[in-house]
């Protein structure tokens, strides 16, 4: 403790080069600990979904298979299912929109029984089943769109050859896990659109997402699911919600390893960058040290010092990267420039994270030049001034 | 004057010293043998590459002798590790550099208190010790001050102040007017009187210049690694 004054006129000592430093870790940093909230948040929301004993069923090619909707009534027959509801992707273009956002035709009478987290108003939900070109959207997208009760939203059909008219008649939200950022129309209403235009597609729930009864009969309902359409033209896939996201996120998995390698090179970077800047602060603080040591300062101190001295540098730059990260998208809305990212937030642990990884670049960039410094003879210090 | 070894602060007994440079052995100290005793103000001087500041690195114990012993305040410092030298110079010895070597961050103050940081003193006793070495420097009114907003021969008072701070046994000072103009070079030879005559300071004090020499009570005079002239007679004389 008493030699933390020093310690801090040291980190001090160059302003500009501490600022510098701390800046590039910082900077590294909160790229880092965005990338890793993105992977973290994904675990979270699976995580999340597992206490509402959700089923998601497919055509066994997958998503580009048929599912054809009666299966939906056969499904909500069986006893140890709760409520279903067809789970159909849209995809349509609003507006100039070139990237769609998430809409999904459904059963309104349903919907909030089997997406029990998602809360629509009960005079809304009461206004959307009254209303065949009704819609719902998420908090977070009518915010960031601008929309409100009774707006029309217009979308231009992209997978389906049909084009909707739809209005807003209710707003749902949700905690954080929550994704606010859909956007759900009656699944009759496409329907009757495909058929009207005589289109193959007519008739295709896509996915089926049903609730079951409880948590244990979900992998016996599973097995029970597949067992009944096995032998029929389009046999099915049943799975719980947690293993059909981690499906997506199978597809995300050259993501993940490119989100570790990329941290990882951003680390060895910031290791040579701060591990440069400890070494040029060493080199000109020889005199110094080599009088520390002859006034009787020891191997032991004189590492500690600049050891101390680098992790200090480290983390201010994981205080301003990592916490800076997590407060920014604390008070900063970017959905309403990243449609999708909506749900994007940093948890605690990985700005937590950011920091200890601060704290780590900066005590292992300090090694060699503290090693250095340590072992340096007095003599030989003395001797470059005199 | 029968020499009493009881007394002596510093003995360097038939130290030799060589640098290797470029695979050639370098002789700089040749069988030396020094006693400076308690109380002593001791000047070494000599032509460039003559041994002084081997020597004092030596006394010092920054520097091992390739041959002999070198005994500090009854310590062989040869047993000494590393650690042990480091505990030994902070408990035992001051330094007085030619450059002053002062940290340009610290205050005056904090540059003084700095060998304190490794005594077992408590705040309130480092600040009574580095307030007392102030007065002593008289710069007592600059301790917020830093190097850069002193003089030189300033600068050099503090790092007296820094030397005496911890009360060493022996101050050690390596060409310690090397720096300063004439009059802040007698306000520092002044001092370093004072230390060890009215504080019985054991003084060694390597130079080139003969006025600065002459304010020692002895005069030792090496010559290609080998005392040749200590006679302060001599120097007494031509004052």
């Amino acid at each position: 403790m008493k030699f933390i004054p020093l310690i801090i006129r040291n980190v001090l000592r160059n302003k500009i080069r501490t600022l510098f430093t701390g800046s590039s870790i910082a900077m590294s940093l909160f790229l880092v600990v965005l990338l890793y909230s993105f992977l973290m948040i994904q675990d979270e929301i699976l995580e999340a979904t597992k206490p509402y004993n959700r089923i998601m069923v497919t055509n066994v090619q997958g998503l580009t298979g048929n599912l054809p909707i009666a299966y939906l009534d056969r499904i909500r027959k069986m006893d140890e299912v709760r409520s279903a509801i067809p789970f159909s992707w849209f995809g349509g273009r609003y507006r100039e929109e070139t990237i769609p956002f998430a809409q999904f035709g459904t059963d309104s009478k349903y919907v909030t029984d089997v997406l029990q987290e998602y809360k629509v108003p009960d005079d809304q939900l009461d206004a959307w089943q009254a209303d065949k070109t009704g819609c719902v959207v998420g908090a977070l997208i009518a915010k960031n769109k601008g929309w409100k009760i009774g707006d029309k939203i217009p979308l231009k059909g992209d997978i389906y050859p049909v084009d909707l008219e739809l209005t807003v008649r209710g707003i749902y939200d949700g905690d954080s896990t929550v994704d606010r950022e859909q956007l759900w129309f009656h699944f009759e209403y496409m329907d009757e659109a495909l058929k009207a235009k005589q289109q193959p597609m007519a008739g295709n729930a896509g996915i089926v997402m049903l609730r079951a009864k409880s948590g244990p009969i979900m992998p016996e309902l599973m097995e029970k699911i597949d067992k009944q359409f096995a032998s029929s033209d389009a046999p099915v896939r049943a799975m719980t919600e947690k293993e059909f996201q981690q499906s997506f996120m199978e597809m995300m998995g050259s993501v993940k390893f490119f989100i570790n390698v990329i941290s990882g090179i951003v680390v060895f970077s910031l290791l040579i960058v701060a591990g440069n800047t400890m070494a040029m602060a060493l080199r000109e603080r020889t005199r110094e040290v080599a009088v520390l040591k002859a006034i009787g300062f020891g191997r032991g101190t004189i590492l500690g010092m600049v050891l101390c001295e680098a992790v200090i540098i480290g983390l201010l730059g994981g205080v301003a990267g990592a916490l800076g990260a997590k407060l920014l998208f604390a008070t900063v809305d970017f959905s309403r420039w990243l449609t999708g990212f909506g749900f994007l937030y940093v948890p605690w642990r990985t700005a937590l994270l950011g920091l200890v990884l601060a704290g780590f670049i900066g005590l292992a960039s300090g090694i060699i030049p503290a090693w250095r410094a340590a072992q340096l003879s007095v003599v030989d210090g003395l001797r470059k001034i005199v | 004057m029968p020499y009493d070894a009881s007394d002596s602060v510093v003995q360097l007994l038939d130290v030799s010293k060589e640098f290797m440079r470029d695979k050639i052995r370098i002789p700089v100290l040749t069988n030396t043998t020094l006693h400076i005793p308690k109380g002593d103000f001791a000047a070494i001087m000599g032509p460039s590459g003559s041994g002084k500041s081997t020597l004092l690195n030596l006394a010092a114990g920054l520097d091992r002798p390739t041959t002999g012993r070198v005994i500090v305040n009854g310590q062989d410092l040869g047993v000494l590790s590393e650690a042990g030298l480091s505990r030994f110079r902070s408990e035992n010895l001051g330094f007085i550099f030619q450059m002053y070597n002062l940290m340009p961050v610290l205050t005056a103050f904090e540059n003084v208190e700095l060998p304190l940081l490794l005594a077992p003193l408590n705040r309130a006793q480092r600040r009574q010790h580095v307030e007392a070495a102030l007065r002593i420097v008289s710069l007592a009114d600059r301790q917020d001050h830093y190097p850069r907003q002193l003089s030189g021969g300033q600068e050099q008072r503090v790092a007296i102040a820094r030397a005496i701070a911890n009360d060493p046994v022996l101050l050690l000072a390596d060409e310690p007017t090397g720096n300063l103009d004439a009059t802040s070079a007698q306000e520092v030879l002044d001092l370093l009187e004072l230390l060890n005559t009215q504080f019985g300071t054991t003084i060694i004090m390597v130079t080139h210049d003969p006025k600065a020499a002459r304010r020692a009570k002895r005069l030792l005079h090496l010559e290609k690694g080998t005392f040749v002239q200590a006679d302060i007679e001599a120097l007494e004389t031509s004052r």
